[in-house]
């Protein structure tokens, strides 16, 4: 009778390939995502900040536990836990302190050499006059690579508001939000 | 505002821009647990907080209650 079909997968350790009729990926997704963090702004304000400097803790929502080592942060500096290729999002809850129109700009800002910061990710978002539109969520990302812990670092910023908007914080909501996903290595 | 305020943060972040105050105990916003921030973020710098001088509780409620106030003869 004629061998019409092997199964591979248990002949092998390891990946079986694609065209073998495997995954290509280990069992177990070993090689999955290693490390997820979120920090959040626990107290409002009003105005910018550029960057953000207080105010900031990892999350402890009872649904919320990090994977793997998370980040350090100190005065609004973050330090990644590794080297590797991080996802990361920046995402902020304004509404309007006073009815009035404004434009003001997320930044995740990324230094190289631990001293000067480069606006990776500026994003824009805008209040309007009218009351339907004094409220919103804003949301930018960037992908960070991580070659040297000690000297590539991110820290967050809201450039440009008046005294109109407010950036809500709060200690046991995720309102104004940094996310970090190590997607692998550098 | 979208709802009506109802805590003193509402009245500190109207008190004074940026991020000027902080809590010893952010899961317990209290007026006694109030401090002020050493430095806050202004064009890529740290720099010294302008305000130097925590209000006094009264003041702060005072101010929520005129929050209130006006929200509550805007919103009916």
């Amino acid at each position: 009778m004629a061998l019409s079909k092997i199964d591979v997968a248990n002949m092998l350790t390891g990946a079986t390939p694609v065209a073998n009729g495997g995954t290509a990926l280990t069992s177990g997704f070993a090689n999955g995502v290693t490390m997820a963090d979120q920090w959040s702004l626990t107290s409002s304000f009003t105005t910018g900040a550029v960057p953000i400097a207080s105010n900031l803790e990892q999350d402890d929502d009872p649904s919320f536990d990090p994977l793997g080592s998370s980040m350090t942060q100190s005065s609004g500096i973050f330090t990644f836990p590794s080297t590797g290729f991080y996802y990361v999002t920046f995402s902020i809850s304004t509404e309007a302190s006073t009815l009035a129109a404004d434009i003001f700009f997320p930044i995740i800002q990324v230094t190289i050499n631990n001293s000067d910061y480069d606006d990776t990710a500026y994003g824009i978002a805008s209040q309007t006059n009218i009351s339907s539109g004094h409220g919103q969520q804003s949301t930018i990302n960037a992908l960070v690579d991580v070659t040297n812990t000690t000297n590539v670092k991110v820290r967050f910023s809201i450039d440009g508001a008046s005294s109109n908007v407010q950036f809500n914080g709060d200690s046991g909501r995720r309102k104004t939000y940094m996310t970090f996903i190590r997607l692998g290595d550098t | 505002m979208h709802k009506r305020p109802n805590h003193i943060e509402d009245a500190l972040i109207v008190l004074h821009s940026k991020q000027w105050f902080t809590w010893t105990d952010s899961k317990n916003k209290i007026y006694a647990n109030l401090r002020l921030t050493e430095k806050v973020g202004v064009n890529g710098e740290l720099v010294d907080n302008t305000v130097t001088e925590l209000p006094t509780e009264s003041a702060v409620n005072a101010k929520l209650k005129e929050l209130q106030d006006a929200w509550d003869a805007a919103n009916g």
